[in-house]
């Protein structure tokens, strides 16, 4: 499933994938495209995801970022723990980006942010973000990354 | 065709995965006869085809015996309905009979429905009998399984003459780690099984789910899927296929595919020897997001029964104004229905239709179609299990929007400037260059005018129907 399109060098490594027993499947693909014509390498593990899969696919495939998908309600559950489990598994610095329908029913956005950045996720997203402005954010860490690495 | 010792081997092992397997003999035999059945659905299907008439057919199915008849009446009586469906619950479709038990025996205790279908296999041979007997109208068994096979035995056996399904279109678009090639396999069991019915006089059809993923799938994938899928078939001893299709939205276009479904199928089949097979089409009223509101939910629902029956598909799938809600009331379900019958029967014969731009339309989805098939076929070294598993293994058979990593995933569908559903990515479907060149300038037509991200555009384009959300040909989708 992995693109192995990219000709030159790509921007970065992307693993993207839909969490725990959610098959919404359309936002997942247009995601990946987006990454893909955006010049990122995608590591695409469609629908049904668990926490181990994201991480195995990000550790064989170098990843800088995981793109994790949710529309169902549960993404709080489903992600809970993954940032103790990627230092785990030696994925020190690996940013993790939460989109789609991330918490159930009406709530305070920056309620539902401050939940996911306390358990450490880089960046969550409200509903019906388009592509590209997490591909912009994506490109602005990893360029940050960068520096600060000298 | 599979061994006739190996069949029956498997059929015992079948019919042994749950109880009510043992409740399967051959006294289905004497059953039809008794009731003079020969497959009463297949006749009704060639009765509308020689009358170039549109047949509808609600989804419909709870988990009692007694609210399946209440409901099925109701579709029949008030909706008038020509066809019914036994619409099968979700942990049915997935074997898992003992959660369905539980589920079912609950309902029973309380008097409520909590399962989405009809469990077939838990009611077994005589229960599920019990559904069909008490209407008038053929019942057809409507699912989503990738694995169907006692659910097939139980439905026979009960005396449904009927079975959607098959090894691509009831697994890509439902699951998503379930192997092509076992899911092929375990259909060709069904498609045998039919045959083994249809050569002791009691003719089944077997309909491929056409409208597969719902979200704008290009109509030369669904035509090659069917094609594939009627071969499929026809080689374990078919002989009453329906080939399906679901509305994109484009008249012209759905109107072509339709026709194009019904002749290329037709067309390889006679290739291949099949000569006695009977083809049908059945047309999908949109399965995409469907509008709030109950009067734009009539409007699309008589705009898809309309496209039924000007492109002459023998039977429409009709939807409901409760669509976007979720399960709807037998009420809300007869009124779809209803909106159907008055453009079915009284409309299309009025509308005109520009007979050229359909067969110029026709013409390119032949060839895009004819394309996939023949390479597919190449693959397959003269099998069409090995050409379907091999063409979506490489690409040159793929599916938009579809849950399955069985499938490449590397299609991505745009509308161009008129709503017509186009390719923005065409992924490794095996085109030649002219298609691609018709492709691009009917996408930059529509592309060029507006300077916006592509993908944007495909959001408000699956969202054709949604209030404030829709598509506009006019502003060029902006």
């Amino acid at each position: 499933m992995a693109d192995e399109s990219v000709a030159n060098a790509p921007k970065g490594r992307v693993v993207t994938g839909v969490i725990g027993a959610d098959v919404h499947v359309v936002g997942n693909r247009l995601l990946a495209m987006a990454l893909e014509r955006a010049g990122f390498k995608v590591i695409n593990l469609g629908v049904l995801v668990s926490q181990e899969e994201f991480i195995n696919a990000a550790v064989e495939s170098n990843a800088d970022a995981l793109f994790i998908s949710s529309l169902y309600g549960h993404a709080e559950l489903d992600c809970e723990g993954l940032r103790e489990k990627c230092i785990e598994a030696g994925l020190d610095d690996i940013l993790i980006y939460v989109g789609g329908n991330v918490a159930l029913g009406k709530q305070e956005w920056s309620e539902v942010e401050k939940r996911f950045l306390a358990m450490g996720i880089d960046r969550v997203f409200p509903p019906r973000t388009p592509p590209k402005v997490g591909i912009e954010l994506l490109e602005r860490d990893l360029a940050a990354r960068k520096r600060s690495k000298g | 065709m599979i061994d006739e010792g190996l069949f029956q081997a498997l059929r015992r092992e079948v019919l042994a995965t749950w109880p009510t397997g043992q409740e399967v003999s051959d006294e289905a035999f004497e059953y039809y006869q008794r009731k003079g059945d020969s497959g009463v659905f297949h006749q009704r299907l060639q009765e509308a085809k020689a009358a170039g008439r549109t047949l509808l057919q609600p989804r419909g199915g709870v988990p009692l015996v007694h609210l399946q008849i209440e409901l099925l009446r109701h579709l029949e009586q008030v909706g008038t309905a020509d066809l019914l469906p036994l619409t099968v619950d979700s942990y049915t479709r997935q074997n898992r009979y003992e959660e369905a038990q539980r589920h079912l025996e609950r309902s029973q205790q309380e008097g409520v429905a909590l399962l989405n279908g009809f469990p077939v296999v838990n009611h077994g041979v005589r229960n599920s009998r019990a559904v069909l007997e008490a209407v008038a109208a053929p019942v057809q068994i409507r699912h989503g399984s990738p694995d169907a096979r006692l659910l097939a035995e139980i439905s026979f056996a009960a005396g449904y003459t009927s079975f959607e399904g098959g090894g691509i279109t009831y697994n890509l678009p439902y699951s998503a780690r379930v192997p092509l090639e076992r899911s092929v396999r375990d259909w060709q069991y069904v498609d045998r099984l039919s045959g083994y019915y249809t050569e002791r006089g009691v003719v089944i059809n077997r309909e491929s789910y056409g409208a597969l993923t719902g979200i704008m799938v290009p109509p030369a994938i669904a035509v090659a899927i069917s094609v594939f899928e009627a071969l499929l078939a026809a080689e374990q001893g078919v002989k009453s296929i329906t080939v399906g299709y679901g509305q994109n939205g484009h008249i012209i276009q759905d109107v072509a595919a339709v026709e194009v479904l019904g002749t290329l199928t037709q067309q390889y089949l006679q290739r291949f020897g099949f000569h006695d097979v009977d083809v049908t089409t059945c047309f999908h009223e949109w399965m995409g997001p469907f509008p709030m509101t109950e009067g734009r939910a009539f409007g699309l629902i008589g705009l898809g029964a309309l496209t039924a029956a000007l492109a002459r598909a023998t039977k429409v799938i009709t939807k409901t104004p409760h669509e976007a809600y979720g399960v709807p009331t037998k009420e809300a379900n007869a009124q779809g229905l209803l909106c159907s019958r008055l453009m079915v029967d009284t409309m299309a014969h009025q509308v005109p239709l520009d007979r050229a731009q359909v067969a110029e339309e026709a013409r390119w989805i032949a060839r895009e179609a004819t394309a996939i098939v023949e390479k597919a076929l190449e693959l397959g070294e003269g099998r069409f299990d090995a050409s379907v598993v091999r063409a979506f293994e490489a690409g040159v058979m793929d599916l938009p929007f579809c849950p399955s990593i069985y499938a490449q995933n590397k299609v991505m569908p745009i509308r161009d400037a008129t709503g017509a559903v186009r390719y923005l990515e065409h992924g490794h479907l095996p085109f030649d260059k002219e298609t691609l060149d018709r492709n691009q300038e009917l996408i930059h037509q529509r592309m060029g005018a507006v300077d916006t991200d592509p993908l944007e555009q495909i959001e408000k384009d699956i969202n054709f129907f949604l209030e404030a959300e829709g598509f506009s040909a006019v502003s060029g989708g902006s």
